[in-house]
């Protein structure tokens, strides 16, 4: 039996925990809330790929792990698979997803897009959401990250925004 | 009659042992499960071409020695679940079972969050289950 979770839950909760670590834990030093938001997806990914890959054959190679990472394992957190996966065969990936979930109700503070009015209004503005957003995007990486290196392939993920309901997850495989 | 169950991590690290015998055998079972590990890699790194399944997480019976039977189990996460029996006349789809609801309960142990992944599992809620797991061992059929 599935189990049900309410998705405004889940918005409010990743967006609370990136706004605890960067503005109160660790404000000012964004890296470092970035690599703390990070290792929480990684452990969650590590539990749910534990959970997710129960009842399956073993991967024969690494494009099999990625595949179910986009097919299987994107359906049951997301609902939805990844809409476009590219690789130059020598160990990069990117999964594209046209409309991420945790993003889809993501929009941008008018105040940031003000915020820089009197120069370069449209420049400031956007590096200040792209910054915001992308800092909702560690979480994820790091639950991709998790589930990979639990089925035996270091790797590391970073994720790229471009119009926001939409963004991309390149995963480099470590050699 | 299961006795001894054992889950091992990907480096070989033991993360669960029991043995539910009454003798005081434990350290021989223990090297049963040690010496089983080698034939897992063994399998696994030499799958016989002519397998049905050739991924398949349960990998059957690993070796009988004169008392007891030895069956393994790989997970896609390289972890290994080991179960040395004395029944000799066990049926494949009653030891299936056994593993699948063996790694319910495992997944379900490392899923909470205060377990350190590649610890040693000390859960007494997991010890329970796989005792009344390794109790009921044979007697469902389903």
């Amino acid at each position: 039996m599935g189990k049900e979770v309410s998705e405004s839950c889940v918005d409010s909760l990743l967006t609370e925990m990136v706004a605890s670590y960067c503005d109160r834990f660790y404000a000012n030093k964004s890296e470092l809330a970035a690599r703390r938001i990070e290792a929480i997806g990684y452990q969650v990914g590590h539990q749910l790929s534990e959970r997710y890959t129960m009842e399956r054959p073993r991967f024969t190679d690494h494009l099999e792990a990625i595949k179910f990472i986009c097919k299987d394992f994107w359906s049951e957190v997301f609902k939805k698979q990844i809409d476009n996966l590219k690789t130059n065969h020598r160990g990069t990936f990117v999964l594209q997803d046209n409309r991420f979930r945790w993003l889809a109700h993501m929009s941008v503070d008018p105040s940031l897009e003000n915020g820089g009015a009197s120069q370069d209004p449209s420049d400031a503005g956007e590096s200040k959401a792209a910054q915001a957003t992308s800092m909702h995007l560690y979480f994820p990486c790091g639950i991709i990250r998790g589930a990979l290196s639990n089925l035996g392939i270091p790797c590391a993920v970073s994720a790229e925004v471009s119009n926001l309901p939409a963004c991309s997850f390149v995963v480099r495989i470590k050699a | 009659m299961i006795v001894c169950v054992a889950v091992v991590g990907h480096q070989n690290n033991p993360l669960y042992i029991q043995s539910f015998t009454e003798a005081d055998d434990a350290l021989k079972l223990h090297h049963i499960v040690h010496c089983s590990l080698d034939v897992i890699d063994e399998r696994v790194n030499n799958p016989r071409k002519s397998g049905p399944m050739l991924n398949e997480t349960f990998l059957g019976l690993l070796y009988p020695t004169e008392n007891y039977k030895v069956y393994g189990y790989l997970t896609n996460t390289k972890v290994k679940f080991i179960l040395v029996t004395t029944d000799l006349d066990v049926r494949d789809a009653d030891v299936r079972n056994f593993f699948r609801r063996f790694h319910a309960a495992y997944v379900d142990a490392v899923s909470n969050p205060f377990h350190v992944p590649g610890k040693k599992i000390t859960s007494r809620t997991f010890a329970e289950r796989v005792s009344n797991i390794v109790k009921s061992f044979g007697f469902s059929s389903g």
